[in-house]
């Protein structure tokens, strides 16, 4: 009996002390943590990429979806809202009308798409240090995610002005909340400064494109992108020197036809510096969220048809007028809805006939956002919201800047330059060309491709065009800038300055 | 010892002699079988056969046989010389002697010094419905039960009101000692009662996992005696029970040209679309039960199948269950047994499995019913009419009709025990409990086109042009050993009861998902391999934590008058990081029993009288597992070469951690009397109490600069508060022998509020989409999901009415406004209408919420009644809110009061478009009082049935919801949800009424 019980008692004590503290150590499933994954480095690199296909632009962060298309194209006299008058009236109205509060979501999430953006780079570079890869690899995976981080400093520049530059990454919040860097604006200078020094690094340490894997950032793209910095800056001999280096390169020209540079077909031609690239990930569409949906020419009153997509973006006569007779560069740019009685519809490049009347919203549409359904390859083709890469740098571009600076600087031919870009649009080549032959080639050239509102800004006449093309509500030394959002200002306790007259 | 202690038997039975006798009911004489007789201080028994006749061997030293019966009291007999002993048994009418399970072991109720309840099983399971708690509504005070009329589905337990916002609100289940989050496996028919253990004192003996409140449930063992076998079943119809009357097709096109200006196409139809998609559907559930045993052994067998269709077309759930109890006594000391369950479930198209409906397209038919105009057709001929083209809503029938979602789960659960009595203050038990779940889930959407084979007319967005196939299996184990020592001992008036005991918990959980296009459409060929291999998708992860635990509770009793309870339990979480691991949850409880005092004596009003007070801390740690690591985001990847079929995977790390993340603390102190008197007629509990709950869980914003992808960390910062009164009363009378009955009711106040954020964010929540954005926001000083909408203060009647309305600077408010449109309140004064104005327009939480019972026992019928209601809280009719455009149908109400220029309404809009802001308009008041079930039964006399073989047959109507009285102008006010979005009527599934009849049969 007494055994039993110095059994049982053995038993259960040794049950109630057995537990160690070892059987708490339960490692998260499934989520790898950084020190489970040697190749992270590399794949962070990759994530910096895919972190430019941000596109949450109501959500938690947009660096080329809707809200970049409402900050760049929408903003300036090239583009309108588009669809039903009353559609998103706030926040893309507001950039139409410059009705900007600091309340806008679309200027919030360019804000936090930014900075995720840069977050990841940020966090990329970490791992690259301490990464066990040769130096000529590291530092090319180096320059690859400075380059990027450059150039979204340089986005965030021209959209904010100075902002905070965060170079590092915050500990955790209490360190983010300590350190002012994170909440406190830097000076135009130097963020510029550093947007410098990253794109010299990646100058130094990328390949040439034709020895690079297509997709990542090259020298060229890194001289083309330090080029255009430096020519909002106004340093036309660097803008001269790098583009010079661009185009003796050897590694670029023109295509032949520019219609085709927004099809499948036109993707990483010969005339590309750097592009956003989309495509296909795990048999879905991988994809900038609403970037070919929000542009998609939208069914109308009449109904009777599945349209393309929102129907905002559209391009607006003021740029239908500016375009020159015959410029080949105009239909390939806008799709012109019919709303003559004929009802003839448009057939598009790939055979699509798009209705007529009343069964479209509006009367033009963005052509370098349509993706074809049957002549282009997709994951998921019966998603409208389809993949489309967008042309950051162009040849074309790095010619024009070329010219620019070359007529600043009196050296070159500014006006062969700027004829080899009108060649290709049928247009007669110009004897010689003034600064704003150059603006107005590039007006065109680049038309709705995110550049013209910048533009407008660094050439010191956007009041002025703006006023010229209706938008009245401009107000010069306000709306040059984007309003930092109230959110962040707030939560900074007011450190973060708002910009002028917001 | 064995041999012992058979020798000893042995030398007993050489000079034993035979008892035998009846037992007999005294109201009518009849017959009770299955009572258990016991040798007094033996293991001696057996039990009465169906004529309520026994027999058994006594020894020259055994002097009193015990007999005892659910329900009846126990009754002690001296044997004296007799051999024959005829017992009547008076049903038990006191609760003084009922045992509360609190937790590692058992208690008188009178004992107890936390909150607590009991619901029998007997009271719940002749409902049809699907789970105990659903049953238990109204009848017991602090617990909030938020139905859901959706076969399969749980309602929500809330135990003393909402107190945490961001981690989970689910109440502890305990089933024999399996911890678990869903008790949809468990047949109703299996369980003896339920314990709820509402404080944070009485639920302190489960720690970190005590803070939503402790659910107990305890199935059903086997009686030793001959073996019972009882059937049981019902078996009804279900309708829906509050239908919103739409306009008909001449109300819509009358609505819609006031509202847009243009008529609508003609057309020959008059679509009810509620007709369409919703049927009378059958419900049934059957029970057979084999129970029995002898003393040393006893045995439950029960088999449950349940078949609940839904009343929208294509929904079902059926459900069967075994559940296989066992116990053995080796001996006086050692004990063991198995408690087992297996449960296999299928639930067809319910509403809201986002998990494998990733389009929503069940989940919205009951939406789109509301918004389908009615003058298309629902389906002419085998095609539909295209309300897509129309008017952008899917034609809800061929939703329906043309998606197949399926989840069926196999479950078993159990737990084995083993007890040991070395020294008779001495108990020592240890038990192992696992809980296994297999769920295999398919979704499948048929191909078909806008096009004029489908529809009657072509064009629209309602198609699908590959069909698609997704199936997810998701497969999990969890295991829990609970090692116990209790030491019970007396010295004189002093009683000590002191529990020791460890328990260790694991769970691991793994899933797997696959999606394929272009599987055809015969059912035999749903399976992923038949699909095209391009469109292969596929995804899976899994989940660990583990915890445990060292508890001890000491009570004492002086006298049986003071009685003192303290618990301890040290928990440690896998869940929360190292340093914050661990963490101490004590509870003291303390209570006088009055009536026991000797001034007390003599009176003959009380017969309990007790008051109470407890103070406890328990805690939650429901918050994800990789909360406080950080963790790379996968799958970020990027397609170099310039292809578009491939791309380079890549990964982000895009959050910032709390590492220092911990257990959400609630804190609550209680207060209460109890009472019964007049001869246990008069019972009842008043009970005050204050639970605070701090480290809530919020998320913190942190600039956008650090690169937070979602801006925000969730750490411990908030304070919630809930206080509230509960007072319950019974009262029951015999006034005949053939005429008894019973009342009781219960109330509950409650105030929830939100007493800090320190910095949390305020949270937006109850997003429904259109252009209303978000319609709840908790925040300071305010309940959890208030609403937070724009106030309206009127309609405008004429122009010169929109012009006069300014702010202070004369600006005109709503320029845009025309005569009809609603008045909004400018509450910052800045002649805008926007966010800024939003006021709080109460919440979904309710300021009380009460049941009713009433039975009436008549010679042999039975009649009961149970009421349930809720007052005080306010609901927020999405469906009407969610009105985006013109051409969406309306209620008929809304035809006939709108505002007009003849009809100058101040509460409703002239004919509109939709499409209109988050408003106090769309606030309703959420209180309802419903006759929740309404049951008539009749026994037959057990004289007519013996020669049938039958011990007991009852036969029984029942009706589930009968009528519900209600202000809200929508479907139901009753709308579970998460603390942040309830009370949103969006796409909640109907309410139902239920008309059944069953029997209860034993033999």
């Amino acid at each position: 009996m007494k055994k039993i019980i110095y059994f049982t008692s053995a038993f259960f004590f040794a049950a109630v002390i057995s537990c160690s503290d070892d059987f708490l150590d339960v490692p998260v499933q499934g989520g790898p943590t950084t020190s489970s994954d040697p190749k992270l480095a590399e794949k962070l690199v990759t994530g910096v990429y895919n972190s430019l296909l941000q596109g949450d632009s109501w959500g938690n962060g947009d660096v080329h979806g809707f809200a970049f298309i409402s900050a760049t194209n929408i903003i300036s006299d090239d583009g309108d809202k588009g669809s039903t008058a009353g559609d998103q009236l706030v926040p893309v109205g507001d950039f139409d009308n410059f009705t900007l509060t600091p309340t806008n979501k679309f200027a919030e999430s360019l804000w936090s798409g930014h900075y995720n953006s840069i977050g990841a780079a940020n966090q990329a570079l970490a791992a690259l240090n301490t990464a066990s890869l040769s130096d000529a690899e590291k530092n090319k995976l180096i320059g690859e995610v400075r380059f990027l981080r450059g150039y979204l400093y340089f986005n965030l520049v021209r959209m904010y002005g100075g902002v905070p530059l965060v170079l590092r990454v915050p500990r955790d919040a209490a360190d983010a909340n300590a350190d002012p860097t994170f909440q406190t604006r830097a000076d135009v200078a130097d963020v510029y400064q550093s947007i410098k020094e990253d794109l010299q690094f990646a100058v130094d340490n990328l390949p040439l494109k034709s020895v690079a894997i297509t997709g990542h950032a090259t020298k060229g793209a890194a001289q083309s992108l330090l080029a255009k910095v430096h020519m909002y800056l106004q340093e036309w001999p660097e803008v001269y020197a790098l583009t010079e280096e661009v185009i003796s390169s050897g590694q670029y020209d023109l295509v032949d036809d520019y219609a085709t540079i927004w099809r499948q077909e036109g993707d990483n031609s010969v005339e590309s510096i750097f592009e956003i690239q989309t495509g296909k990930f795990n048999n879905a569409n991988l994809k900038i969220d609403n970037y070919t949906g929000s542009q998609g020419p939208r069914v109308g009153s009449g109904g009777g048809w599945d349209d393309l997509g929102w129907g905002f973006n559209n391009p607006s006569p003021n740029l239908i007028a500016a375009y020159e007779p015959d410029d080949l560069r105009k239909n390939a740019t806008i799709i012109f809805v019919d709303k003559t009685p004929a009802h003839t519809g448009t057939v598009l490049w790939d055979g699509f006939r798009l209705p007529s009347g009343d069964s479209v919203q509006n009367l033009y549409y963005n052509y370098k956002a349509y993706t074809s359904r049957t002549k282009e390859q997709f994951a998921n083709p019966a998603e409208k919201d389809r993949p489309k890469n967008i042309k950051i740098l162009r040849y074309a571009e790095v010619l024009l800047m070329n010219a620019e600076a070359a007529i600043h600087e009196s050296m070159g031919d500014p006006a062969g330059r700027v004829n080899e870009v009108r060649e290709r649009a049928g247009l007669d080549p110009l004897g010689a060309v003034t600064i704003d032959d150059v603006w107005q080639e590039r007006r065109v050239e680049l038309a709705m491709e995110h550049d013209r509102f910048w533009d407008l800004v660094r050439q010191g006449r956007a009041a002025e065009v703006m006023h010229a093309a209706g938008k009245t509500n401009f107000v010069e030394g306000k709306h040059e800038l984007l309003p930092i959002p109230i959110s962040q200002i707030l939560l900074s306790g007011n450190k973060l300055e708002q910009n002028p007259l917001y | 010892m064995l041999s012992l202690l058979g020798l000893a038997a042995f030398s007993a039975f050489g000079q034993s002699r035979r008892i035998t006798g009846k037992v007999t009911d005294p109201t009518d004489g009849s017959a009770i079988p299955g009572v258990n007789i016991i040798v007094t201080g033996t293991s001696k028994g057996t039990a009465t056969d169906v004529e309520g006749m026994y027999s058994i061997e006594v020894g020259p030293d055994d002097n009193e046989l015990s007999f005892s019966f659910v329900g009846y009291q126990t009754r002690r007999e001296e044997i004296g010389d007799r051999t024959v002993i005829n017992v009547e048994m008076e049903t038990e009418v006191t609760t003084l002697q009922d045992v509360v399970v609190v937790g590692y072991g058992v208690q008188k109720k009178t004992d107890i010094t936390g909150a607590t309840a009991t619901v029998k099983g007997e009271e719940l399971f002749q409902q049809p419905v699907l789970t105990a708690t659903q049953a238990m509504q109204g009848k017991i005070s602090g617990v909030q039960i938020i139905s859901s009329a959706q076969p399969g589905i749980s309602p929500q337990v809330r135990i003393r009101g909402v107190s945490t916002a961001m981690s989970g609100t689910t109440a502890l289940y305990v089933v024999d000692g399996v911890l678990t989050d869903d008790i949809s496996n468990i047949n109703t028919a299996d369980i003896v009662n339920v314990n709820i253990l509402k404080d944070a004192s009485a639920a302190a003996i489960y720690g970190s996992r005590g803070a939503n409140g402790v659910i107990i449930i305890t199935t059903r063992k086997g009686q030793s005696g001959a073996i019972k076998i009882n059937y049981n079943n019902n078996i009804g119809i279900r309708q829906a029970a509050n239908l919103v009357k739409m306009a008909n097709a001449e109300e819509y096109r009358n609505y819609v040209q006031a509202a847009t200006g243009s008529v609508p196409p003609p057309s020959d139809y008059d679509t009810n679309w509620y007709d369409t998609i919703l049927r009378t559907a059958w419900q049934q559930s059957h029970n057979l039960s084999l129970s029995g045993g002898t003393d040393k052994t006893t045995y439950l067998l029960n088999v449950g199948y349940l078949n609940d269709e839904g009343i929208v077309l294509n929904n079902e759930f059926k459900r069967l269950t075994v559940r296989f109890n066992n116990e053995y006594k080796i001996n006086d000391k050692v004990t063991f047994g198995l408690q087992s369950s297996y449960g296999n479930s299928v639930n067809q198209n319910g509403f809201g499995n986002i998990d494998i409906d990733p389009y929503g397209n069940i989940g919205g038919v009951y939406n789109n019913a509301y918004r389908a105009a009615p003058i298309i057709a629902n389906k002419v001929d085998g095609r539909y009419g295209n309300t897509s083209a129309y008017q952008n809503v899917g034609n809800p029938l061929l939703d329906v009709n043309n998606n197949d979602i399926r989840v069926r789960e196999n479950r078993l659960q159990g737990a084995t025990f083993l007890e040991v009595r070395p020294l008779s203050w001495l108990t020592l038990r240890s038990s192992f409990g696992g809980d296994w779940r297999n769920s295999l889930n398919r979704g499948y959407w048929y191909q078909f086109n806008a096009d004029e084979n489908t529809f009657l007319s072509s064009g629209g967005n309602q198609y699908n042009t590959l069909s698609n196939l997704i199936v997810k299996q998701t497969q999990s184990f969890r295991w829990v050993w609970d090692n116990t020592a209790t030491i019970q001992k007396t010295f004189g008036d002093h009683d000590f009861t002191l529990l020791i005991g460890t328990t260790a918990e694991k769970y691991n959980q793994h899933w797997f998902s696959a999606t394929r296009k272009d599987v055809p459409a015969d059912r035999d060929l749903w399976y992923i391999g038949v699909g095209d291999a391009n469109t292969s998708q596929n995804d899976g992860k899994g989940d660990a934590w583990a915890r445990n635990a060292y508890l001890a509770r000491l009570n004492y009793a002086f006298n049986e008058k003071y009685l003192l309870t303290a618990t301890i339990r040290s928990d440690g979480s896998s869940r929360l990081p190292g340093k914050n691991r661990w963490q101490q949850y004590p509870s003291f409880g303390a209570a006088w029993i009055a009536s026991r005092e000797s001034f007390m004596e003599g009176q003959n009003i009380f017969d309990l009288l007790k008051l109470r007070a407890s103070y406890g801390k328990v805690g939650n740690d429901q918050i994800a597992t990789d909360a406080f690591t950080q963790t790379v985001a996968l799958n970020k990847a990027y397609p170099f070469n310039g292809s578009v079929t491939t791309a380079t995977n890549g990964a982000q790390l895009n959050q910032i951690i709390d590492p220092n993340i911990t257990w959400e603390t609630t804190e609550e102190f209680d207060l209460a009397l109890e009472f019964e008197m007049l001869n246990a007629r008069l019972s009842g509990e008043v009970n005050y109490y204050n639970k605070k709950v701090s480290n809530a869980l919020i998320n913190v914003p942190i600039p956008r600069t650090v690169g937070d992808i979602d801006g925000v960390i969730l750490t411990n910062a908030a304070s919630i508060e809930n206080k509230g009164v509960e007072v319950t009363l019974n009262w029951r009378d015999k006034i005949t022998d053939d005429l008894s009955y019973s009342v009781g009711g219960n109330v509950t106040f409650n105030n929830n509020e939100v007493v800090a954020l320190n910095g949390g964010q305020a949270i937006w929540g109850g997003s429904i989409g259109a252009s209303q954005g978000y319609t709840t926001y908790t925040s300071n000083g305010q309940p959890i999901g208030s609403f937070y909408v724009l106030k309206v203060i009127g309609v405008f009647n004429t122009d010169a009415e929109v012009n006069a309305y300014t702010n202070d600077d004369g600006q005109k408010i709503q320029p845009n406004a025309k005569p009809g449109s609603f008045k909004y309140l400018d509450k910052n004064n800045d002649g805008v209408i926007d966010d800024n104005d939003r006021v709080f327009a109460g919440s979904y939480q309710p300021v009380a919420y009460f049941g009713l019972n009433l039975g009436v026992n008549f010679k042999n019928w039975d009649f009961s009644m149970a009421l349930y209601g809720n007052a005080g809280n306010e609901v927020y009719n999405g469906k009407k809110a969610v009105r985006v455009y013109g051409t969406d149908n309306v209620e008929r109400d809304v035809v006939y009061n709108r505002w007009t220029s003849a009809n100058h309404s101040q509460s409703e809009p002239a004919a509109n478009t939709g499409n209109l802001p988050a408003s106090d308009y769309f606030v309703e008041s959420g209180s309802f009082l419903r006759i929740n079930n309404l049951t008539v039964g009749y026994t037959f006399p057990t004289g007519s049935l013996q020669r049938f073989r039958i011990s007991s047959l009852r036969i029984f109507a029942t009706s589930q919801n009968l009528f519900t009285f209600k202000k809200y102008s929508g479907f139901t006010p009753e709308l579970p949800g998460d603390p942040l979005t309830s009370g949103i009527e969006l796409s909640a599934y109907p309410t139902t009424r239920t008309i059944a009849a069953g029997i209860n049969l034993g033999f």
